[in-house]
């Protein structure tokens, strides 16, 4: 996704970032989906919610690949070894983007009353041999899918609906198989550390979104059980 | 007779005490008016409008209350005018008439609305009363109609609203818990995905990656693992 953004903006958010030691690296998030005959409704919708309403929202087709590098600790079984994952995204509609690379920390549910899961988010621009280094690292590929979707803007939160799609066996971008009959919904905000007052702020925009999607604090722990 | 003239006063005062919560309520809004017009809301100008509304009603309601006499029977009459400054009447009034004087009192008892209201009204009757009786008639048929048109397409967009609202209630799913679940899931830990021989198109890089593992066999996964652990060691120390 970060593809598709306008680069002046990330450069200027670089910039300025660095001038001032702050790095927005925390990620506020809430998510939920939409089952595809609803999806216009809520397009529609955030439409209207979010800037830009006349130019209408930016279309993104992206494919992820998340690699994971195993730190080995000494007699742990390989279930117990710990693992992160770094993921790779490029545009398909873009070739010409760079692509992007992004570590993702363990999301944070916190107090019952915190309003959106928590995570670090690192995002960096680099060029499509980045695959070959991770690899080189030892990284191995995990999974990998293909993304289809809107994204809005509303202020400094972002709202995406995207389609996610296997990648069939044939390896190539047309064999694609829809995994659910939803869309994804995610309404992130990406913020330094320490800016909580945000998270009430994407809490009010995920109500206006009600009832037609349910944007929720998400248990990762759970959905690990989850098949 | 007595017993009247306690229903009379009783009345009175129950009507004295309507008429002075209904001048409280609008000097309230008269003051705020003056005072707060730049902080002052629409919605809280509007209570004010239904609170002033409320007593009128109940003015009106007192008025028509069976203990009441009939207000309309009885008659004022003045027995003494006099130009003095009269104490008791200027508090009764909080200092509007001073006193009962020949200039004030006609004013005061009058029973006619404003000589400028009046003169108004009246121009109003004569302009109507020019209008010939067909053309009054079509006017009036055509304004029936015209109503009558309104109000049934509104009753037919109410009817059109109250289905659609019954509809959208019916159809609410608009969204699947397990949907969501799948979703998350898969791309935050790659569930169902795994599982799918994995190689993205057009790149040597991932296709190398996955060199080890047979694809499309579950239990591949853990001897990947351990391979692709024994791999990481050397560049992890």
């Amino acid at each position: 996704m970060a593809g598709n953004q306008n680069p002046i903006s990330a450069i200027d958010m670089l910039t300025s970032a660095l001038r001032s030691n702050i790095i927005p690296n925390q990620e506020y998030l809430l998510q939920g989906s939409v089952i595809d005959s609803s999806a216009e409704v809520l397009h529609n919708r955030l439409r209207g919610l979010c800037d830009a309403a006349e130019t209408g929202p930016e279309t993104f087709h992206d494919h992820e690949m998340c690699f994971s590098l195993k730190a080995s600790s000494p007699g742990g079984t390989p279930q117990q070894q710990q693992s992160f994952l770094l993921r790779v995204r490029r545009a398909l509609d873009h070739p010409e983007y760079p692509w992007q690379l992004r570590y993702l920390g363990q999301p944070e549910l916190g107090e019952k009353n915190q309003p959106t899961v928590l995570r670090s988010c690192i995002d960096i621009a680099c060029t499509p041999n980045v695959v070959e280094f991770l690899s080189e690292l030892g990284c191995r590929i995990e999974f990998e899918y293909v993304l289809k979707g809107y994204l809005f803007r509303k202020g400094r939160m972002k709202v995406t609906m995207s389609k996610i799609f296997r990648m069939g066996q044939a390896k190539s971008p047309d064999s694609l198989e829809a995994m659910t009959g939803s869309y994804l919904v995610e309404l992130s905000l990406l913020a330094p550390s320490g800016q909580d007052a945000v998270a009430d702020e994407i809490k009010v925009f995920a109500e206006q979104l009600r009832p037609l999607v349910h944007l929720e604090k998400i248990d990762y722990r759970r959905l690990q059980s989850y098949s | 007779m007595q017993r009247e003239e306690k229903q009379l006063d009783a009345a009175l005062e129950a009507l004295l005490q309507r008429i002075n919560d209904l001048k409280t309520s609008i000097r309230t809004l008269l003051f705020r008016l003056e005072n707060e017009y730049a902080s002052l809301s629409w919605p809280s100008f509007l209570d004010s409008y239904a609170v002033i509304s409320g007593q009128m009603n109940t003015l009106l309601k007192v008025m028509k209350n069976d203990k009441t006499p009939l207000l309309r029977n009885l008659i004022v009459l003045p027995l003494v005018l006099s130009p003095d400054p009269d104490e008791e009447l200027k508090q009764a009034t909080e200092g509007r008439v001073v006193a009962f004087s020949h200039d004030i009192t006609p004013d005061m008892l009058r029973t006619k609305p404003d000589p400028d209201v009046e003169q108004r009204q009246n121009q109003f009757e004569q302009r109507a009363s020019q209008v010939p009786p067909e053309t009054a008639q079509k006017q009036i048929n055509a304004l029936n109609k015209v109503v009558n048109h309104v109000l049934e397409q509104i009753t037919h967009s109410r009817e059109d609203w109250e289905n659609e609202a019954t509809v959208r209630a019916a159809a609410a799913q608009t969204c699947v818990m397990a949907d969501t679940h799948t979703l998350i899931a898969a791309v935050g830990l790659g569930k169902n995905l795994k599982t799918l021989p994995i190689a993205a198109p057009a790149q040597p890089g991932p296709g190398r990656a996955q060199a080890g593992p047979a694809p499309g066999k579950t239990t591949s996964t853990i001897k990947t693992t351990i391979k692709a652990a024994s791999q990481v060691h050397p560049y992890n120390r």
